[in-house]
């Protein structure tokens, strides 16, 4: 989290970086075909479910196997209420909202059990969804699931529907990863860390760790919503299969192979869900699952820290390489040593002499 | 405000094994305190009672005259209670500085929401608590290790990080449960000096949970002192070290009998 000084940390130089970067993805989907823009926008969709599913596993250490439920739910939803007239700023608040009670009523329960609890009653959650998509036809097409366009680029902006999905997937999830990325930085970043490693500290802190997993939780299922609704935006169809367990399960793989607790994970795990079986049918369409079993243990092994670690495990790798760097990291590895060099450095604080630290 | 502390009472069992019977005893506030005894004598069981981990099935435990009995620890911490572990509790892969500012989460304003949206008054009082977090680890000769992860430094450093940890939510009393455990001789003199000041400089009570009796007499102004879960007496530090009843449960009848 911490840089060392430099042209990086400069708030102006981060700010341009920043509009540049944002230019540029705002580029992205004019520059693309549609095949392109098609597959970016599912991993947009989701890489915003991965992220939810962080919230709740990554940073706050709760198994959760329903993360999919409250996509199907936010995808329902938005196929509901687009079929029935709704404006679509109710659409996509109802796909938020509705998702996110049913995971702030799921977590109230669940939470008070702790341990494995949460993880048995997420599982419940697909295996449960599915078979009630299909008996409430009256509102989810039943078997048939239900369809609707209403995400076709409009007239007056002169783009063709591939382009304005991602462009919806872009805002609608660029602001939510703006939003998640804030919330897990600081007080509550810490928050759920502690939750995660140490519950008993976490309490001594003032940090109820009941609250906080009712907390993630109930966040991990409105961000859940937005996937469902960009889902919805992208794929213009859902079934009762949506919501499957086998989904479910994916997207934890997905997670873990992206990078757990990272927001730059998400996004990759977004990629790795997306591209992985597409990857392995290109190779030999008889194999698919096998090739895409075969991947998940190679990035685990190789990476165990997901992609998102991959420039850090090189530059370990090549600072290992270098005779000096590697005696030099020896040394900062080992505490006492260290810490004697550092006390001999740190005399003139103890002595009163004020050090230049950064006010 | 210092808090004053009461206990009067107070039993704790864990199915049919007695862990305290009936102990009581008053912490004066501004007082540092010592609760001493040989292991097993219930000594953290007594602090996990006090901070709210474990819930004593009968007695009563007072902070400024509140009965606190029965409250989540989330709660007592939200009111001013602070304390370290036994084995330092630090989240190893993080820095040393962002382990020392969970301390303040109970005095960073802002709710989820409010933290998303990464309002401009919650970013400042974020900057302000990591500055006076920096001041805090530079007091106590750590400053140069605030951006180091914590698996990088000694058992001794983790110690004072907690400590650190504990002071930056600004309580008004402050559990160290075994601060001088597996310290060499020079870091105790250290942790003495740092106790001291702390006690100087902030208006605070301690209470000390401790095998060391040279810090123990260095630092408490009063001590009580358990053995198999009761009060076996309370008085000055140097009272306990001449009490016979001390050097029974630390040493056992044997020796005192020979001693005879």
């Amino acid at each position: 989290m911490f840089r060392s000084p430099g042209l990086f940390s400069r708030a102006w130089v981060r700010r341009a970086i920043t509009a540049i970067a944002v230019i540029a993805v705002l580029a992205v989907p004019l520059g693309f075909d549609e095949y392109t823009n098609q597959n970016l926008a599912r991993i947009g969709v989701f890489a915003v479910a991965v992220l939810g599913l962080n919230v709740v596993m990554g940073y706050t250490g709760q198994v959760s196997l329903g993360q999919i439920f409250f996509v199907g739910v936010g995808a329902y939803v938005t196929a509901y209420g687009a079929t029935h007239g709704w404006n679509i700023g109710v659409v996509l608040v109802a796909s938020i909202l509705i998702p996110g009670v049913i995971g702030l009523l799921v977590a109230l329960a669940a939470a008070r059990l702790g341990g494995l609890a949460i993880a048995m009653l997420t599982l419940a959650l697909p295996i449960v969804g599915v078979p009630l998509a299909k008996r409430l036809s009256d509102y989810t097409g039943g078997s048939q699931g239900l369809s609707s366009a209403f995400s076709s680029a409009p007239e007056w902006s002169g783009l063709y529907n591939d382009q304005w999905q991602l462009y919806v997937v872009l805002v609608v999830g660029g602001a939510v990863f703006l939003l998640t990325r804030n919330l897990v930085r600081g007080k509550y970043g810490r928050a759920f860390a502690i939750v995660k490693s140490n519950e008993a500290v976490a309490a001594s802190m003032g940090i109820s760790p009941y609250r906080y997993k009712v907390l993630a939780f109930t966040v991990a299922s409105l961000i859940g919503g937005v996937s469902g609704f960009l889902y919805m935006a992208v794929v213009q169809f859902t079934s009762p299969e949506t919501l499957s367990l086998g989904h479910s399960v994916t997207l934890l793989a997905s997670m873990v192979i992206g990078g757990s607790a990272s927001i730059v994970g998400s996004l990759l795990g977004g990629a790795y869900y997306v591209l992985a079986p597409q990857l392995a049918n290109h190779v030999d369409p008889n194999t698919t699952e096998l090739l895409q079993g075969a991947l998940l243990l190679l990035v685990l092994f190789l990476l165990p820290g997901g992609l998102v670690s991959l420039p850090r495990v090189i530059a370990r790798k090549l600072r290992r390489n270098r005779p000096t760097g590697g005696a030099d990291r020896q040394q900062s590895s080992s505490g006492a040593p260290a810490r004697g060099r550092k006390a001999v450095e740190e005399a003139p604080t103890m002595s009163g002499i004020p050090t230049g630290r950064p006010e | 405000m210092a808090a004053e502390l009461t206990l009067t009472d107070v039993n704790l069992r864990f199915g049919g094994i007695r862990v305290l019977t009936e102990v009581g005893f008053a912490v004066a506030p501004g007082q540092i305190f010592g609760l001493v005894g040989p292991n097993g004598a219930g000594k953290t069981s007594l602090f996990n009672c006090i901070s709210g981990h474990y819930r004593p099935s009968s007695g009563s435990i007072t902070i400024d005259g509140v009965e606190v009995l029965g409250t989540a620890p989330a709660t007592l911490a939200r009111h001013g209670l602070a304390r370290t572990f036994q084995h330092p509790a630090l989240r190893l892969g993080a820095t040393v500085l962002e382990n020392v500012l969970l301390g303040a989460h109970t005095r960073l304003p802002g709710g989820p929401i409010e933290w998303s949206l990464r309002l401009r008054h919650l970013t400042r009082s974020e900057r302000e608590l990591r500055t006076e977090a920096l001041e805090l680890l530079d007091r106590n000769h750590l400053g140069w290790a605030a951006n180091r992860r914590v698996d990088e430094l000694s058992h001794g450093l983790h110690k004072g990080i907690e400590l650190c940890r504990a002071l930056l939510s600004r309580p008004k009393l402050l559990l160290l449960d075994e601060p001088a455990a597996g310290l060499p001789h020079s870091e105790v003199e250290q942790l003495i000096e740092t106790v001291r000041r702390v006690r100087a400089e902030e208006d605070i009570t301690v209470v000390i949970v401790e095998h060391h009796m040279g810090l123990i007499a260095a630092l408490t102004d009063r001590v009580v002192v358990l053995d198999h879960g009761r009060k076996l007496m309370d008085g000055t530090a140097a009272e306990a070290q001449s009490d016979p009843r001390v050097i029974e449960a630390y040493i056992g009848n044997d020796a005192v009998d020979d001693a005879a």
